[in-house]
């Protein structure tokens, strides 16, 4: 989140840029892009997991009790074994630690950090989106001063053709 | 100093630059990497605060979770977070030393360059 503090010095001129440094900028502007774009996934993706936490702790009810279930020691390998505590879990917090929660206790967690993560995704949109407009001025500049150099040349190109002939019609 | 002479200095002050860019992405790398270890155990303090008296807290050491006093976690957790913000104060301070220093190199190596171009330009003319 330290590229929040950036959206106030974007308020140069754009039309008083060479072509080169706004080619520069917009090349800039992309990469924070697919940047920004790359960590809101991640984030999505984190999101995802602690809505997963919840709905598996959804299943870890009083009328569980003993049932037979199946653990997986990998993704493909499971031993069959008995859920015998439907009352507390274990929950990793970061960091190596690991407490012990009521299910209650363990679903709020897990809210909370859903809640957490939104909030970051919501700030992180704000700024991609703000992202986006830059570059869109960007390029409508940009297509502009290009189609004012390509004028340029052509008119140069015509009155030198224009010069051309009138020395041979001479 | 002849002009290949100027040509190696050049050379010479070229790759220090080069080595001193690298030392310095080095040094961002490193304090991203603490900022987000300092998020992570910001968010377990926070999480340890909320947590009644009674709550048990493990480590994870290697694959085993082993038992620990919910006091002594909590001062674990504070000890790394001084740690680490001490740290990124040590990066922080180091970066600024680079980047005065880069930039002094490359004002250095500009002017080698002028003193170049202009040394050539006299010996061809």
């Amino acid at each position: 989140m330290s590229k929040s503090a950036q959206p106030q010095q974007q308020s140069i001129d754009l039309t008083t840029l060479p072509l080169p440094q706004l080619q520069a900028v917009r090349q800039q502007l992309d990469e924070e892009i697919t940047h920004l774009t790359s960590s809101y996934t991640q984030l999505k993706q984190a999101q995802a997991k602690f809505s997963a936490c919840i709905e598996a702790l959804g299943a870890v009810t009083p009328d569980h009790q003993d049932r037979a279930i199946l653990v997986p020691l990998t993704n493909s390998l499971y031993v069959p074994g008995k859920l015998n505590n439907t009352e507390r879990v274990i929950v990793d917090v970061g960091t190596g630690y690991y407490v012990d929660k009521k299910v209650e206790d363990a679903k709020a967690f897990y809210k909370r950090k859903v809640e957490f993560l939104q909030g970051n995704l919501d700030t992180l949109q704000q700024t991609i989106i703000a992202k986006q407009n830059n570059m869109r001025v960007l390029v409508e500049v940009l297509q502009y001063k290009m189609m004012l150099a390509r004028k340029e040349a052509a008119e140069q190109q015509a009155t030198q053709a224009g010069s051309a002939t009138g020395t041979v019609s001479a | 100093m002849s002009l290949a002479a100027l040509e190696a200095k050049i050379e010479k002050e070229v790759t220090a630059y080069n080595q001193l860019q690298k030392e310095y992405s080095k040094i961002v790398s490193g304090r991203q990497t603490l900022e987000s270890q300092l998020k992570e155990n910001e968010l377990v303090q926070t999480e340890f605060e909320l947590l009644d008296d009674e709550a048990t807290i493990y480590k994870m050491i290697g694959p085993v979770l082993v038992k620990q006093e919910q006091a002594e976690a909590k001062t674990n957790v504070k000890k790394r977070l001084d740690f680490i913000r001490s740290e990124i104060n040590r990066a922080e301070k180091q970066i600024k030393d680079l980047d005065v220093k880069l930039e002094k190199k490359k004002i250095e190596l500009m002017s080698l360059q002028t003193e170049f171009q202009k040394r050539k330009e006299a010996a061809s003319a």
